[in-house]
C-alpha cells in the first residue's frame, strides 16, 4: 500500500467498516503511537503495555461496526477502548501477582504514592503533573485506575458530592493545559 | 436548560475521557442531538484531545503491528473456512440450510477467495448451525406477532448476516401471490455515498445454475434500519441475499460482498 495515502474519518470509518486490511493498516499506522501512550501511561511495563495494545487493535477491528460516529470521533472510540483495557490489565489478578511491588490496591490507601512523579510517567499523565495536588489524585484515581466516584469516596474520605465535583473541575483544567 | 452552564460543568470532558455514568452519557446524547453547539464543543475537545495525544505518541514494539495483522488475516480465513465447510456437512442431509451452504460455496468459490483446507471445521460448524437455527426460531417468533404475518400468503424470510457482515440482519416479507417484497433491515451499517446496499431473488435454474433477480437498490440510515417496498416480480425465489454495489449498479451481484442472506420457509 502507499503510506502516503490519507483517508478522510469518514472514508477510513467506511472502509474499516468494510473490513478493509490496507484502511486498517494505516489506522495503526496513525493512532498505535497515541494510543501507545494511553495504555503505557496506565500499564508502565512495556512487554505488557504491548500486549495490551495489540488486543486493543484486534479489539478495535472486531468491534468496528458498533462505532457510531454520532457519538464522538473515531480517535476518542478508540481511546476509550484502549484506556479501559489498560485498567482491565492492570486490574487483572494476573498483572498484580506479577507486580507486588506496585500492588495498586496498596495504592488506594496511599493516594499519595501514585500521584508523585515517576519514572513511568508517559503521555496524558504529563499532563496531569500540571494539575494542583488534590485534583491530580482525583484525575489519577477516576481516568488513569478506573475507580468509581464511589469507590474514591471511600479511600479517601472525601463526600461523594466532592469528589464528583472536584473531578468535573480538574477535567476542566485539564482541558485548559490540552488545548 | 441553560446549556452554558451545562457544559461549564465539566460535562463535555467527562463524557469525551469516559468518565460519565451512563445518565450523564444518555442525557449528554439527547442534548447533544438539540443542541448542535454543543456538537461542536464537543468535537473542538475531542480534536485538542487527540492533538495532544498525537504530540505525546509513544512508538509501541515493532512486531506488535505484524502480530495484529496476523491475527486478524487468521481470523478472516477462519470464517471462509466455516461458510464452506457449510457445504461439506450438510450435502448428505436435507438441512434446509443446505441451500445455502451450498449457494455460499459456489458464490464464494466463483469470487475466487477460498482455497483453504474444507475439512477440518465440521465441529465448529455443527453448533453454528445449531446456534443459527435458535436464533432464526427466536426472530421468527418475535415476527409472528407483526401483523403483516398474519396473512396466510406472506412468506417471512429472515437473513442472516455472513461472516463479513456478522451483526447485519433483515427481514423480508414475500406475499407469494401478489409477488409484493417488502424489506426490513432491522441492523445494517450506513455505506458510504458511492455505495449501495441491493436485494437479490435467487432461482436455482434446471441446470444447477444460480439465477439472481434485482429487487432493487436500497440505502440505509444513521440507525441502520429501514422499511421499504422492493420491486415486484418475484414469484419464485429459493433464496434472497443482500450485496454491497455501486450506487446504481446495473450488472449482476458482486458475490464477494455478499451481506446477508435467507431462504424462505415454504
Amino acid at each position: 500500500m502507499n503510506s502516503k495515502t490519507k483517508y478522510s474519518e469518514e472514508e477510513l470509518v467506511a472502509l474499516l467498516q468494510e473490513r478493509n486490511e490496507q484502511a486498517f493498516s494505516y489506522l495503526y499506522d496513525n493512532y498505535s503511537g497515541s494510543l501507545y501512550g494511553i495504555v503505557n501511561s496506565i500499564v508502565p511495563n512495556k512487554e505488557t503495555a504491548n500486549d495490551v495494545l495489540q488486543n486493543v487493535f484486534i479489539n478495535i477491528w472486531r468491534k468496528i461496526e458498533s462505532y457510531d460516529s454520532s457519538k464522538g470521533r473515531l480517535f476518542t472510540w478508540m481511546l476509550n477502548i484502549a484506556r479501559n483495557a489498560a485498567i482491565d490489565e492492570v486490574r487483572s489478578k494476573g498483572y498484580n501477582d506479577s507486580q507486588k511491588n506496585q500492588s495498586l490496591n496498596e495504592n488506594v490507601d496511599i493516594p499519595g504514592a501514585v500521584t508523585g512523579p515517576t519514572v513511568g510517567d508517559v503521555g496524558l499523565k504529563k499532563v496531569l503533573m500540571n494539575l494542583k495536588e488534590e485534583m491530580r489524585v482525583l484525575v489519577d484515581m477516576s481516568y488513569f485506575q478506573g475507580f468509581t466516584h464511589e469507590e474514591i469516596s471511600k479511600a479517601l474520605n472525601i463526600p461523594l458530592g466532592t469528589v464528583k465535583t472536584r473531578i468535573r473541575s480538574a477535567l476542566i483544567q485539564l482541558r485548559t493545559l490540552i488545548q | 436548560m441553560n446549556i452554558q452552564e451545562y457544559i461549564s460543568g465539566g460535562i463535555v470532558e467527562s463524557y469525551v475521557l469516559g468518565l460519565a455514568s451512563k445518565e450523564e452519557m444518555a442525557e449528554f446524547e439527547q442534548l447533544c442531538s438539540q443542541y448542535p453547539d454543543l456538537v461542536k464543543i464537543r468535537n473542538d475537545f475531542e480534536i485538542a484531545l487527540e492533538n495532544r495525544m498525537f504530540s505525546l505518541a509513544v512508538t509501541p514494539a515493532a512486531e506488535v503491528k505484524e502480530k495484529v495483522m496476523t491475527t486478524i488475516r487468521q481470523q478472516s480465513n477462519f470464517n471462509q473456512t466455516k461458510i464452506i465447510t457449510m457445504e461439506k456437512s450438510t450435502t448428505s442431509s436435507s438441512s434446509p440450510l443446505r441451500w445455502i451452504a451450498a449457494a455460499a460455496v459456489i458464490l464464494l468459490l466463483v469470487s475466487g477467495y477460498f482455497a483453504y483446507n474444507f475439512y477440518s471445521k465440521n465441529k465448529d460448524l455443527k453448533s453454528e448451525l445449531a446456534k443459527s437455527d435458535d436464533d432464526k426460531k427466536q426472530m421468527d417468533d418475535r415476527l409472528k406477532k407483526l401483523e403483516m404475518v398474519s396473512d396466510p400468503n406472506v412468506a417471512v424470510v429472515s437473513l442472516k448476516g455472513t461472516e463479513k457482515a456478522p451483526k447485519s440482519s433483515a427481514n423480508i416479507y414475500w406475499d407469494s401471490t401478489s409477488s409484493n417484497v417488502y424489506l426490513v433491515v432491522k441492523n445494517m451499517p450506513k455505506l458510504p455515498s458511492e455505495k449501495q446496499y441491493q436485494l437479490w431473488a435467487i432461482i436455482n435454474g434446471q441446470d444447477g445454475a444460480l439465477q439472481p433477480t434485482s429487487l432493487g437498490l436500497f440505502d440505509v440510515g444513521d440507525d441502520g434500519k429501514i422499511l421499504l417496498k422492493m420491486d415486484t416480480g418475484a414469484k419464485k425465489a429459493d433464496a434472497f441475499a443482500i450485496t454491497i454495489e455501486s450506487r446504481g449498479n446495473t450488472g449482476g451481484p458482486t458475490l464477494s460482498e455478499l451481506q446477508a442472506m435467507g431462504k424462505p420457509v415454504l
